[in-house]
């Protein structure tokens, strides 16, 4: 079945490393995962700025490699991220900030959004607490 | 078509288990993840109005298991390959964020 | 066919970006002419009082997103009866936005394909 996984929480949230442990059981179970779109203060879970103790779960980095593991097709929300400070090199340099996203994540619109809800047969989203 | 609602917030001082209740259909599950999952605790008014319906309830074992909440009979403990067969067995997955 | 999405809004304008959000979404569904639907519950029927004044907290106003739902094709708008009375509302700023009882709101669940509670 293919999913498309939503995310609206940062990534010290709770729901944020349940999303990473139902896509990874997802992947696991033969399943397939259209597009991981990271929404509202998901898009933190794309941050590079983001430093984690040593003996703490480290979520940027597990979805960095879940998604080049997988080759999976990872969206940030553009004005969710700007809006946050999330920003990738193009947006940086158009802004003056610093950059705090880049490969394997790519920053679109909304629209990515609509696509993978349209091109999957389930969208499961994971925010809040 | 069935929906599987999924709750995180503590039902303590959050409306969404009220408002869940509320709407919820006959042929729809229950997941209670995170803090939720407090509202398995016997005797108060959460647990009372979960055990007044009969429906389909589920909790995900480690928050469960984290906090020290004993699964009652009414519901099924899962991990996380279930949780996602149950968003398979279910035409939708409706997480109040 | 085009897969349908509900949009289910529960939080007050005033909370944070949440609100406007979840509005995000509608407007951009709309805008692909996808079958969107929005429905106000619990506090997001907030978002529909009257006399609103966002300059008084220095935000832009929601309303005027709000009014432009049947202009983006969103004309699929619900509030639900129960959240509003609850919360002393009876005139909503969206005249469009169609009154549920709690039965209609689990019908109306049933049948979008595919739901997003913000």
């Amino acid at each position: 079945m293919k999913f498309a996984i939503a995310l609206f929480s940062a990534a010290h949230a709770p729901s944020s490393r349940r999303a990473l442990l139902f896509a990874q059981a997802a992947l696991a179970g033969g399943h397939e995962i259209v597009r991981l779109f990271f929404y509202q203060d998901g898009v933190y879970n794309a941050s590079t700025s983001v430093v984690t103790a040593q003996d703490e779960l480290d979520l940027p980095r597990q979805w960095r490699e879940l998604v080049a593991d997988h080759q999976l097709d990872g969206v940030v929300c553009i004005a969710a991220a700007l809006r946050r400070g999330v920003l990738n090199e193009e947006e940086a340099s158009r802004y003056q900030r610093s950059v705090a996203v880049g490969a394997p994540w790519e920053l679109s619109g909304l629209g990515q959004l609509h696509d993978a809800v349209q091109n999957a047969d389930r969208l499961i989203c994971f925010g809040g607490a | 078509m069935s929906t599987l609602h999924v709750l995180s917030h503590s039902p303590f001082g959050d409306d969404r288990l009220t408002s869940c209740l509320r709407i919820i259909g006959t042929d729809d599950g229950l997941l209670l993840c995170g803090d939720a999952v407090h509202a398995l605790q016997p005797g108060t008014a959460p647990f009372n109005a979960l055990s007044t319906r009969a429906l389909k309830l589920f909790v995900l074992a480690e928050d469960a298991q984290a906090r020290a909440v004993n699964v009652p009979d009414c519901a099924a403990s899962i991990d996380y390959p279930a949780f996602v067969e149950l968003s398979v067995h279910y035409d939708k997955v409706n997480s109040w964020l | 066919m085009a897969k349908s999405l509900l949009i289910i809004s529960r939080q007050s304008p005033w909370s944070g970006p949440s609100a406007r959000e979840a509005l995000d979404i509608v407007l951009a569904g709309g805008a692909f002419d996808l079958p969107i639907g929005l429905l106000f519950l619990d506090d997001g029927v907030f978002q529909l009082a009257t006399g609103q004044n966002a300059r008084a907290l220095q935000q832009k106003d929601l309303s005027a997103n709000l009014q432009a739902l049947p202009m983006f094709g969103v004309e699929e708008l619900f509030v639900c009866a129960d959240s509003a009375c609850a919360r002393g509302l009876s005139n909503f700023a969206l005249e469009e936005a169609q009154g549920l009882a709690a039965h209609e709101v689990t019908a109306l669940i049933d049948r979008y394909d595919q739901v997003i509670t913000l």
